[in-house]
């Protein structure tokens, strides 16, 4: 722990000594060193990442590099609301039985087969990520995945690495998918409806070649699977003992959420016919559900505030933009795109490269969020290069969710998902039995979207 | 009246070694929900509940999915049960545990109680050594005395 210390104090110094001998000004090399801390702190010491964050946010305002009003700022509130009302709509969900009723469908395919199972857990963990956030949808693919492993008697292992690769892919199909995602539809200026065109095909195509190779990857698994069913006589018997009636709260809730999905997906039209601000109705509207949720679910207001909205990982959310602003705010993100530029030869299309492996390989070790926060500023600093600088931001959402993939330790759903599965089955994934199939599906699938954003000609 | 004046000085207790099973039976026979785990120095090493057998039994994703999807209680959740046997007491048992000291008064246990939402807190020597339990109704027999001396 101590070693950890002592490397993270010394790369964090040796970072702002060396940006200030590259001529940077003090406030700029106080903002490098400062963020790079909170970076490795994440990295090394990852239950003290609040921590690190409110001594760092601290220090920047101690030592002048950044003032009170640009701390507000830069906290990006409207991407916190954003999170906190979709964080009440899901505990809406949850209560209502939402999630059990999914599970309870999933088991109650018709005329189950192995191969329809695999690919069936795959495509509804992908387009589920899209709706709900990815942590939340792979938690209630686990519970059906190891109902129907428990009931056939198969290692559960192989079908959890498989949805949670499928979520990693998914979540980059809309902004609703990856906190990344509403944090760079927020910057970017980008409208859900720019999601569905560009990222959700995109996100398909992925999925499909995420699927196969998977298939491929775990085909005796799926025999196995397929084996045991035979004999068991498919999921006839599991069906019957399955109960869960879609309730009158159900479907209220349900109602509430597709209407808030509805307006989210509108909300460009909507702005344009009403005369708001860009994105005002993308940001509010999950607001607006939950203190509808809030009046109806009176009795449970609080619950859902205190309980089921996550304010240790939304607080640290918040003062990582604040340092992220910070390198803005001091100009050091102006200074490291201009050497971007240079080095890329003021190409879009080498920039788009480097953005998309440099956030691929960055977040199959990092927190995403973290990752993409720090990439903001420098490509918000690029602006003069180029009229769009739309690849750029695209490249930064699928690498921060593909590279996701990569390493067991690359998501959150990863991490949540592998320690139910530690827990419930006392099974250990190793590192590499994870990454040689991530970095199967995560390579193969940023190299796709590589392609894509240089061939398509709407990317440009 | 302190702590010392209500405390139950014979304290049924578990080792850590103890399995899941032989200690839920114990909690049955004893007709209590909890008992504190001891090192046979007599130190304080956690507290096992009722409450830590069930976490262990339910899935752990259940809480997030909201409810069973099943008329009938779930395979996985009988298997754990059967293999309880299986599972030492210092598996499952708390570590963190709220403890007080014998010069404390009633009303602070109950304080701490109240807002740490425990039944009984065991009392401690400053050595971490277990002197005696506490439980709420020791607590309310000894305000109940305290008004009648009055």
């Amino acid at each position: 722990m101590l070693r950890k210390f002592v490397i993270l104090v010394s790369i964090s110094l040796g970072l702002g000594f060396l940006a200030r001998n590259a001529g940077l000004t003090m406030h700029q090399a106080t903002a490098i060193s400062i963020f790079s801390a909170s970076i490795m702190g994440t990295l090394f010491f990852w239950h003290f990442r609040l921590a690190f964050v409110f001594l760092g946010t601290s220090l920047l305002l101690m030592t002048r590099t950044i003032d009170l009003k640009s701390v507000i700022t830069f906290a990006s509130l409207e991407v916190i609301m954003f999170l906190v009302g979709m964080m009440i709509l899901v505990g809406l969900l949850k209560d209502a039985g939402f999630f059990a009723w999914i599970v309870s469908l999933i088991l109650r395919i018709k005329n189950l087969t192995a191969n329809k199972f695999f690919v069936l857990i795959c495509v509804i963990s992908a387009l589920l990520a899209c709706a709900v956030d990815e942590v939340t949808a792979i938690i209630f693919i686990v519970a059906a995945i190891f109902e129907i492993c428990d009931y056939f008697e198969v290692n559960p292992m192989p079908f959890l690495i498989s949805a949670v690769l499928a979520t990693n892919t998914g979540s980059s199909g809309t902004a609703l998918g990856n906190p990344i995602g509403i944090l760079i539809a927020s910057k970017s200026g980008f409208t859900f409806e720019d999601f569905m065109v560009k990222a959700f095909p995109v996100m398909l195509a992925c999925l499909f070649i995420a699927v196969m190779i998977l298939r491929f990857w775990y085909r005796r698994e799926v025999a196995e699977l397929d084996r045991k069913m035979k004999e068991f006589g498919a999921n006839d018997f599991l069906i019957r003992l399955i109960s869960v009636p879609p309730e009158k709260e159900l479907k209220v809730s349900l109602w509430v959420f597709g209407m808030t999905l509805v307006f989210i997906a509108l909300h460009h039209r909507l702005e344009l016919l009403w005369g708001l601000e860009s994105n005002t109705i993308l940001l509010t509207m999950p607001l607006f559900s939950s203190g509808c949720v809030m009046i109806w679910k009176w009795r449970k207001a609080r619950k859902y505030i205190e309980k089921d909205v996550e304010w240790w990982t939304l607080l640290f959310f918040m003062l990582l933009f604040v340092q992220a602003g910070a390198l803005k705010y001091t100009g050091a993100t102006d200074v490291l795109a201009n050497k971007l530029a240079l080095l890329s030869g003021n190409s879009v299309p080498f920039l788009t490269g480097i953005v998309l492996w440099v956030s691929t390989i960055g977040s199959s070790m990092l927190d995403n969020v973290v990752l993409v926060a720090a990439f903001i500023p420098v490509i918000q600093s690029l602006h003069g290069l180029s009229s769009s600088l739309q690849p750029l931001w695209w490249a930064l959402l699928f690498g921060g969710c593909f590279g996701g993939n990569i390493t067991l330790v690359g998501s959150t759903a990863n991490i949540v998902a592998l320690g139910i599965l530690e827990k419930e089955r006392n099974i250990h994934v190793t590192f590499f039995r994870w990454f040689w199939v991530g970095l199967a599906v995560g390579g193969a699938t940023a190299s796709l979207v590589w392609a894509a954003l240089l061939i398509l000609p709407f990317y440009r | 009246m302190k702590v010392q004046d209500v405390m139950s000085r014979n304290v049924r207790h578990l080792s850590a070694d103890t399995t899941v099973k032989e200690a839920a039976e114990l909690l049955q026979k004893n007709r209590v929900s909890g008992l504190p785990v001891m090192d046979d120095n007599g130190m304080l090493l956690g507290m096992f509940t009722e409450k830590d057998i069930l976490s262990h039994i339910l899935p752990s994703y259940i809480e997030k999915v909201g409810s069973f999807v099943y008329e009938e209680n779930p395979k996985a959740a009988k298997r754990k049960f059967g293999q309880l046997g299986e599972v030492t007491v210092s598996k499952l048992m708390r570590r963190e545990v709220v403890t007080v000291n014998e010069n404390v008064t009633l009303c602070e246990v109950a304080r701490v109680m109240l807002t740490q939402k425990v039944r009984r807190i065991p009392v401690v020597d400053k050595d971490y050594r277990v002197v005696g339990i506490v439980a709420r109704c020791d607590i309310l027999k000894g305000l109940i005395e305290e008004e009648r001396k009055a």
